[in-house]
C-alpha cells in the first residue's frame, strides 16, 4: 500500500494550548480517510496541519508531516495548498464571478491566463465533480446563484482544477440537504480514483459510507485508526465503540 | 450514497449466484450419484463442498460490511435480509449434497430397490424445485416462488411413500433392514433439501413482497402485546 502522508508525533498548539496530542497516523494514497469525533476533539485542526492552513490561524506544531517522504515545514506553503487543496463547510464561491471564473480562478493564479488552455480545464474539472450537465449552459452566470449543493461541487471543481494530489474536505455536506449530500458522496466515491481525500465529518454514517479508513479522535488524542469496516464493525478499543453507538459520554 | 452501496450490493448478488449455481451443480452431482451408483463422486463433490463454505463466509461477511456501513433501510434492508438467509439455505443444501453422496457408498448395490422406492423420482422433484428457487430469485419471481412452495407438498408425499415402502420391505426381509436403512436416511436428505428449496422461496417473498411467508400453514401468531 502507498502511503500519501505519513503523521508522525504531531503536537499542534494555538498559543501555548496543546490541542492534538502525540498524532501518529499513515494516510494511504488513493483512498478516503474520514476523521471523525465529537466536538472539539481536533479534527478541522488536524486537517488544517495537513495544508499548513493551521499556521494561518496563529498555530504552530511539532512533530513530522511528510507527503510523498517530503517534510511540509520545509515545503512553501503556496505551493503545498495547490497540492493539498481544501473544501469548507459552507460553500464559498467567489460570489462576484461567474461560474466558469471561479473554476479558472486557480489557475489564473498560477499564471495560467491563455483561455485555449484554461476552458477544457475548467470543462474536466466540472464533469469530475458531477456538475458539468447542470451548468454548461450558464457558464457566465454567477456562481452565487447556483443551489447549496450546486456551489459546493463548484467549489470542489475550483479545487481539482489546480491538480491537487490531496483533497482536504472539513465537513463538506453538512450544510447540505440529503439530494445534495448524496452527490457529495458519490463525487467523493469517484474522486478518490485520483485523488488522496481525508474528510471531517461530524455524521458517523456519512464516514461509514464514502471512506475506507477511519479515525477516531476524542479530546485531540487519536484514540484509533483502522479500516472503516472494522472500525464500525469491530473497533478495538471501547471509546470507539461508545461513540459509534452513539453511546458516548 | 448511491454509488458506493449499489458496487457493493452488485458484489453480494454476484456471489449469491456463484454460490447458488454451485449449489445445484453439487446436488445434481449427488442425485446422479445415487441413480447411477457412481460412489467415486463422493470425494469430488466432498471437496467442491469447500467452495460453497467459502462463499457462506464470504456472503456474510459482504452482508455485515453493507449493514454495518450502509445502515439500509426498505426493499434494501430486506435484500441484505434475504441474502443472509438464502446463502444459510444454499450452504446447507450443499451440505445435504455431500452427506447424499457419502450414503450412495452404501447402497451401490441395490440398484433395483432404489428404482423400486422411486427416491430417485423424489431426488428430481427436490432438485427441480431447487433450480426453479433460484430462477425465482434471478427473476424476481413471486409466481414461481409461490409454486416452489406449493410444491414442498409433493416432495413430502414421496418421502412417506417411501417410508411406507421401505418399512414393508424391512418387515418382508430382515436382509433388506440395511440398505432400506441407507435409503430411509437417503429420502430424509432429499426431503431436507426440497425444504430448503422452499425456504429460499419463502426468503424471495420476505424480499419481493415485505411478508413472512415462514410457517404460516402451522401458526398462528403470537399475540403483540405492545
Amino acid at each position: 500500500m502507498d502511503i500519501k502522508l505519513s503523521i508522525k508525533n504531531l503536537d499542534a498548539y494555538y498559543g501555548k494550548t496543546k490541542v492534538l496530542h502525540n498524532i501518529s497516523l499513515d494516510i494511504p494514497k488513493n483512498k478516503a480517510v474520514a476523521i471523525i469525533g465529537p466536538s472539539g476533539c481536533g479534527k478541522s485542526t488536524f486537517i488544517r496541519c495537513l495544508n499548513r492552513m493551521h499556521e494561518v490561524v496563529g498555530g504552530s506544531i511539532t512533530g513530522s508531516i511528510m507527503m510523498d517522504n517530503e517534510e511540509l515545514s520545509k515545503k512553501d506553503p503556496v505551493l503545498l495548498r495547490k497540492r493539498v487543496g481544501m473544501v469548507f463547510q459552507k460553500p464559498n464561491p467567489f460570489p462576484t464571478m461567474s461560474i466558469f471564473n471561479n473554476v479558472a480562478a486557480g489557475l489564473r493564479l498560477n499564471g495560467i491566463r491563455n483561455k485555449k488552455i484554461i476552458a477544457p480545464i475548467v470543462e474536466k474539472c466540472l464533469k469530475q465533480a458531477a456538475l458539468w450537465d447542470e451548468v454548461k449552459d450558464n457558464l457566465d452566470d454567477s456562481g452565487a446563484n447556483l443551489s447549496g449543493g450546486q456551489q459546493q461541487r463548484l467549489c470542489i471543481a475550483r479545487t481539482l482544477a489546480v491538480d491537487p494530489e490531496v483533497i482536504l474536505m472539513d465537513e463538506p455536506a453538512s450544510a447540505l440537504d440529503p439530494i445534495s449530500t448524496t452527490k457529495i458522496e458519490d463525487l467523493i466515491f469517484e474522486l478518490k480514483k485520483d485523488y488522496t481525500i481525508v474528510i471531517v465529518t461530524h455524521n458517523m454514517q456519512q464516514a461509514a459510507r464514502v471512506s475506507d479508513y477511519t479515525a477516531f479522535f476524542y479530546i485531540g488524542e487519536l484514540v484509533e485508526f483502522d479500516v472503516t469496516s472494522k472500525i464500525f464493525m469491530s473497533p478495538a478499543k471501547k471509546q470507539t465503540e461508545d461513540y459509534v453507538r452513539g453511546r458516548f459520554g | 450514497m448511491q454509488l458506493h452501496f449499489n458496487l457493493e450490493v452488485d458484489k453480494l448478488k454476484s456471489s449469491l449466484l456463484q454460490m447458488a449455481s454451485l449449489v445445484d451443480q453439487q446436488v445434481d452431482s449427488a442425485l446422479n450419484a445415487l441413480e447411477n451408483a457412481q460412489a467415486e463422486l463422493f470425494k469430488e463433490i466432498k471437496a467442491k463442498d469447500l467452495e460453497i463454505d467459502a462463499y457462506d463466509n464470504l456472503i456474510q461477511t459482504q452482508c455485515a460490511n453493507i449493514f454495518a456501513l450502509f445502515q439500509p433501510v426498505a426493499s434494501d434492508l430486506r435484500f441484505i435480509m434475504s441474502a443472509l438467509m438464502i446463502n444459510n439455505q444454499l450452504e446447507r443444501c450443499g451440505d445435504i449434497a455431500v452427506n447424499i453422496a457419502q450414503r450412495v457408498k452404501k447402497t451401490t448395490a441395490q440398484k433395483a430397490l432404489i428404482e423400486e422406492s422411486q427416491i430417485v423420482d423424489m431426488g428430481k422433484q427436490a432438485k427441480d424445485m431447487l433450480k426453479r428457487t433460484i430462477d425465482a430469485f434471478i427473476n424476481n419471481d413471486i409466481e414461481l416462488a409461490n409454486k416452489v412452495i406449493d410444491n414442498d407438498d409433493i416432495v413430502d408425499g414421496y418421502n412417506k411413500k417411501i417410508f411406507k415402502f421401505l418399512i414393508t420391505k424391512m418387515q418382508s426381509n430382515s436382509e433388506l433392514i440395511e440398505p432400506c436403512s441407507h435409503l430411509l436416511i437417503l429420502s430424509r436428505h432429499i426431503e431436507r433439501l426440497a425444504d430448503h428449496a422452499a425456504n429460499i422461496s419463502e426468503d424471495i417473498l420476505f424480499l419481493l413482497e415485505a411478508r413472512v411467508a415462514s410457517h404460516q400453514k402451522k401458526l398462528t401468531p403470537p399475540k403483540d402485546e405492545n
